[in-house]
């Protein structure tokens, strides 16, 4: 098993998380302890074992790509319903420079 | 009100002996009687509910066949979509969240004729095991107000408890139905993976959610269950299913049956009260023509470290949408990258944060297959164990949880003692199959929780078992 190394300002950057000084100290003790008990599960052989993210049977569940009517008044209840509007539409940040 | 169960006033409404809003007028005034205490809900659907119930005696008035939750109200946890309400989820970051379309489970209940009466506290975004994680209020457990209803479905497990509604739904990924379930003396199931559709439920763990009942009987929660599973096009992960779970059918014995205790479940770290009661209603069980076998599970001491490295990496990856972009509150920056960790820092708490990053560490490069894929090959294991299992008896007997409930803030700051309140319940949610808790005895006046287990899509069984399980408490009071 990799040895642990838990920097907490790395993890929270990748995980897009800004932490308080608070919440940064709580982790940095709260964090590797957590990691140290979940490692228990290196103490079982899987060498031979297939890993699968769903147990169930189903495979390729399709479903028709169909277009269904809508309403004036739900198009509204969506575009009220996001963070940010402007007029009838979803206003979002520039993404390019 | 003499009528105390969904399936008891469903048929006093047919029968005429009593009105649907003389039903909902009776529960909204315990809820305004007892509510203020116990915290159980976030928000009452007073008019929707008052117009369902209106309906329903119309429909009695005119003769027309009723449905089969005709009048019956029920209580939805925080995180299932009610469209024109409010779900957030326990979280500040969907404070401002209205629903712009039903869940498949609030869609049944309508249709149904189910009288949807509000929305109950829970721990944000499902994370934790005593519904204190809410950004919005703490719930207390009905049977001692200083105590924790557990969670993370404690909202719904209270206003059971409490006699605020009869029946009410919850949402397990580890435990979050039937550990609450246990600690307030209440039924509350699970249901196989694939049974209920979680089409309109706020993710938390994709490969582990579903949504199960509350109730005080077997049979209200076989009657809700009937309701809201089954086949749905909306999420591929549903199954169509052979068999309902048939609540009228429900036998009461267990004559026959084959019952596993597994031997990894009484372990040390068992309070050694409870495991008294649970030795005493397994030995009831035996005297009352059950089989009892002792079994192995070996991998049991294994199940909560994989649960607590898939289920943080699947949160990790559907909490991803909660940016302020798409949903939550906005944060005003001139930098991009900035103004997504300010929205993502200022919404979520710190349960929410702890997982998202444990999810994070677990799927990054150097450690995805030393913690993930290793987790995932454990849970095939696990899989195959319980399979084994069930090859040699029908139904798995355990505690529910290793204790009773705690007192409020006992294990707040303690994230692996908390952890460890799942312990019982995670290998349900990590092989699939379903699980259910009744009760079956208190420790110094605070509810114990006794866990059937079955192999996929063997929910009747438990059922089964559990109504017998039930019927003997009511012979022998």
């Amino acid at each position: 098993m990799p040895e642990i190394e838990f920097n907490v300002d790395n993890i929270a950057k990748l995980a897009m998380l800004d932490l308080t000084d608070e919440q940064r100290v709580l982790f940095t003790e709260q964090l590797p302890s957590i990691m140290a008990y979940v490692s228990k599960l290196h103490e079982v052989d899987t060498s031979e074992i297939s890993s699968s993210a769903y147990l169930t049977d189903l495979v390729n569940i399709v479903q028709a790509d169909e277009v269904l009517p809508s309403s004036e008044e739900l198009r509204a209840d969506l575009i009220k319903a996001f963070p940010c509007e402007k007029g009838d539409a979803l206003e979002v940040p520039a993404i390019f420079e | 009100m003499q009528y105390k169960t969904a399936i008891g006033i469903r048929r006093a409404i047919e029968a005429k002996e009593i009105t649907a809003i003389e039903v909902l007028e009776h529960y909204l005034e315990v809820i305004k009687n007892k509510d203020n205490e116990i915290g159980a809900f976030l928000e009452v659907f007073e008019n929707e509910a008052r117009e369902q119930a209106n309906k329903i005696d119309n429909m009695v008035a005119t003769g027309q066949s009723l449905p089969r939750m005709a009048g019956v109200p029920i209580a939805i946890k925080d995180n299932m979509l009610y469209q024109g309400k409010v779900a957030s989820a326990g979280s500040k970051m969907l404070e401002k969240y209205v629903a712009t379309y039903d869940s498949t489970v609030v869609d049944r209940l309508k249709k149904a004729g189910a009288v949807i009466i509000g929305r109950t506290n829970m721990d944000e975004f499902a994370m934790g095991s005593s519904t204190e994680t809410s950004f919005w209020q703490k719930t207390k457990n009905p049977v001692d107000v200083t105590k924790t209803p557990g969670g993370s479905s404690g909202g719904s497990a209270a206003a059971v408890a409490a006699g605020m509604v009869p029946v009410s739904l919850g949402s397990d990924t580890g435990g979050s139905i039937r550990q609450p379930a246990a600690l307030c003396g209440v039924v509350g199931m699970k249901p196989s993976y694939g049974r209920v559709s979680r089409y309109g439920l706020i993710a938390l763990g994709s490969s582990l959610d579903q949504i199960g009942p509350f109730a005080t009987t077997p049979q209200d929660a076989a009657l809700v269950l009937e309701v809201i599973e089954g086949l749905d096009v909306h999420d591929a992960t549903s199954v169509e299913l052979t068999e309902t779970t048939a609540s009228e059918l429900i036998e009461e014995n267990f004559n026959g049956m084959k019952f596993g205790v597994p031997k990894e479940y009484f372990v040390d770290e068992m309070d050694s009260e409870v495991k008294k009661v649970i030795e005493e209603a397994i030995n009831q069980i035996k005297e009352n023509g059950g089989t009892i076998k002792e079994v192995s599970l070996p991998l049991t001491e294994y199940a909560l470290s994989a649960y607590y490295i898939i289920q943080p990496a699947e949160a990790s990856s559907n909490l991803g949408r909660f940016d302020g972009m798409r949903y939550g509150t906005r944060a005003l920056s001139d930098n991009l990258k900035e103004s997504y960790l300010m929205a993502r820092g200022e919404g979520f708490g710190n349960e929410v944060k702890r997982r998202i990053m444990m999810g994070a560490y677990v799927l990054s490069a150097g450690y995805y297959d030393a913690y993930y894929k290793k987790a995932l090959q454990i849970r095939q294991m696990i899989a195959n164990d319980f399979k084994r299992v069930f090859e040699e008896v029908d139904v798995i007997i355990s505690p529910t949880s290793p204790c009773v409930a705690w007192g409020l803030g006992d294990k707040f700051d303690d994230p692996i003692a908390m952890y460890l309140a799942d312990i019982f319940t995670v290998s349900a949610n990590i092989a699939g199959i379903p699980g259910i808790s009744v009760p079956c005895g208190t420790v110094h006046g605070l509810p114990v929780g006794l866990q059937f287990l079955a192999g996929a899509f063997k929910d009747g069984k438990i059922l089964r078992v559990a109504a017998a399980f039930e019927q003997l408490k009511v012979n022998n009071s």
